[in-house]
């Protein structure tokens, strides 16, 4: 069959059910799916539809010609013919073939969204940071990941998508919103320093920490103290009892809370080095925010990490 | 690769059998020691796929009646790792290489074609699931610069490793961009010891940068170059007009010709489009300082955008 400059051959998802190959000319392929600069020539020897041809696949392409050329369709009859005087086996070798394919390119997807996550909340952490707004538009968060990391604008989405469902951020239309300004470079600081220092970053606390850090919280909250500068100061006595019941009983000991202090996550008064004596300690004063932060950090980090990393 | 045969066209080339085989439980059906790249189909019987390549012996799958393996190994020179054993008396057909390779010579070109297509494709696939999805590496890099702090010194190991983790982009590939930033006067090079460390002269020059680079890949208009002499005139003008000051389109367009800076209802949407006035409250406009900022900014550093200095 010939076909003239500029005529087209099918547009993208129209019914398929052949393979087009070109004898001579030249064709190109455009796809919604890739932007403009990613057109696909397929010049003479090249085969077009594949999966048109084994599976009645839509066409992936818009095919023109880009000069007069001359192509060959090859119809599913063929095919049939074909391997009706094959081996059963290769008819089990073309499925095979065509079923890893698929495979293959269904784990690309998700390993390219995967690893545009640390992308994402680079510019978004950044443009938290810089700006003080809770929000980014979509639109812009989308442009800069594609000139960043190449990520196309559906897998942009998509991330978004999977950051919502943690409640990290809440997409508002074409407006991208965060309920916490803090959530979002915390995480980011997290991931990037397990992958620069290969190891797991301090924010990250272990589930007794985690425990401990609640029991403060829900001291200051259940005994109405106040919170100055965004510092809350909690006696020891009444730390250790509620730490009781986040532990289930379980004694907060120096051992526990020394973590906590080393990092400074908590302070001790009068202070008295990195582990300090519980006995010989009146009061833990910490950053309240701060420590909410960490908690709200630390129920995501798992649950993102299990989901995406 | 040899698997793909020249297609000589004639049907009538000889074909190699397959082997087949009656085996008895435990029988090693293949070994990856063996080196053989082959189909192993299970007609009767059942057989287990088991790697032995650590202490433990593990069984990775069982395969039935209608079963095939090695289509990889044969197609996309992927090795097949696992040890195949009979669990109970079972009968295979094994296609050797050359038998394969014997019935591809007897196909159309159009299937072998297919059959080659889909192979290469999903190792193409495979392989891009390791590569940087970034096309354009300079334009990466520029917007990932934009989000350093200007003036500020960041050690270049880290600088690299960080970027590297974002976009996967290889260390030697990010030192030549560097470089080329370098060259742009965009950043600078200073040594604290033995560390070697980099600064962003000014932030918002790296983001025209990359802006710059996007508009110039997706082949769009480069907006400062919209501007026409006058118009610049104009933007110089503006920046010294008091923040704040707010009036309606004719005022405007009223007071810069007072100022001799000519201006008509053309070239003031032009302005409006370009972002250069924020509509206010009603129909009121003030001066957009940041945008103008930036076009200022790219024009005073046309020369280094261009990489011409």
């Amino acid at each position: 069959m010939f076909v003239k400059e500029g005529e087209y051959l099918f547009l993208e998802g129209d019914k398929g059910t052949s393979l087009v190959i070109v004898k001579s000319g030249m064709l190109v392929g455009m796809s919604k799916q890739l932007r403009q600069r990613h057109w696909r020539n397929f010049g003479p020897g090249s085969i077009i539809g594949e999966f048109s041809l084994l599976e009645s696949k839509p066409r992936e392409y818009t095919l023109r010609a880009a000069e007069n050329s001359e192509v060959l369709f090859i119809e599913q009859k063929a095919l049939q013919r074909e391997l009706e005087h094959k081996p059963g086996w290769f008819q089990s070798t073309l499925s095979f073939l065509a079923n890893h394919c698929h495979i293959a390119e269904e784990n690309l997807k998700k390993s390219k969204i995967v690893q545009a996550l640390p992308a994402l909340l680079f510019l978004f952490s950044k443009h938290l940071v810089a700006s003080g707004s809770d929000n980014i538009a979509l639109a812009t968060l989308q442009k800069k990941m594609l000139v960043l990391n190449n990520t196309e604008f559906s897998e942009t989405e998509r991330l978004l998508q999977l950051l919502e469902e943690f409640d990290i951020l809440k997409i508002e239309g074409e407006t991208i919103r965060v309920p916490n300004l803090q959530i979002i470079p915390l995480l980011y600081e997290a991931l990037r320093y397990r992958a620069l220092n290969k190891q797991v970053s301090p924010d990250i606390l272990s589930i007794t920490e985690q425990l401990v850090l609640t029991a403060f919280v829900k001291a200051v909250k259940e005994n109405g103290i106040s919170i100055r500068g965004n510092k809350a100061t909690v006696p020891t006595e009444m730390l250790k009892a509620e730490a009781k019941k986040a532990m289930h009983g379980g004694t907060l000991t120096r051992r526990i809370i020394a973590p906590l202090t080393a990092s400074g996550i908590l302070e001790a008064s009068p202070a008295s080095g990195q582990s300090p004596v519980l006995d010989d300690t009146d009061s833990f004063t910490a950053d309240f925010y701060h420590v909410i932060d960490l908690l709200e950090l630390n129920r995501i980090f798992p649950l993102l990490d299990k989901k995406l990393v | 690769m040899g698997l793909f045969p020249m297609n000589t066209g004639n049907s009538r080339q000889q074909i190699i059998p397959p082997t087949r085989l009656r085996v008895k439980a435990g029988f090693v059906v293949y070994s990856p020691d063996s080196g053989n790249r082959e189909l192993v189909i299970l007609d009767e019987g059942e057989l287990v796929a088991v790697d032995k390549s650590h202490d433990n012996r593990e069984i990775k799958f069982r395969m039935h009646a209608g079963d095939i393996v090695g289509v990889a190994s044969l197609f996309e020179n992927e090795p097949f790792r696992y040890t195949l054993e009979a669990t109970e008396d079972s009968s295979v057909t094994i296609i050797s290489e050359d038998c394969l390779e014997s019935e591809l010579k007897n196909i159309p070109i159009w299937l072998l074609a297919t059959l080659k297509n889909l192979s290469q494709n999903t190792r193409l696939l495979k392989e891009s699931a390791h590569r940087t999805p970034v096309e354009n590496t300079l334009m990466s890099l520029a917007e990932y610069c934009a989000h350093l702090e200007s003036g500020v010194k960041y050690p270049v190991d880290t600088l690299i490793r960080e970027f590297n983790w974002l976009t996967r982009i290889p260390p030697v590939t990010i030192k030549a961009d560097l470089k080329s930033l370098l060259r742009r006067r965009f950043i600078g090079l200073s040594k604290n010891g033995e560390e070697l460390l980099i600064q962003v002269h000014n932030a918002t020059l790296m983001q025209i940068f990359s802006d710059y680079l996007y508009a110039r890949e997706e082949g769009l208009v480069w907006e400062p170059l919209r501007l026409s002499l006058p118009q610049k005139r104009i933007l110089v003008h503006l920046t010294t007009i008091k923040k704040g000051v707010e009036m309606e389109a004719p005022e405007w367009i009223r007071l810069l010709n007072e100022r001799e800076l000519p201006i008509d209802v053309a070239q003031w949407i032009t302005l409006q489009d370009l972002g250069c006035f924020k509509q206010g409250l009603s129909n009121k406009f003030h001066v957009d300082m940041e945008r103008i900022e930036y076009y200022l900014t790219a024009i005073r550093y046309d020369s280094n955008l261009r990489g011409a200095v």
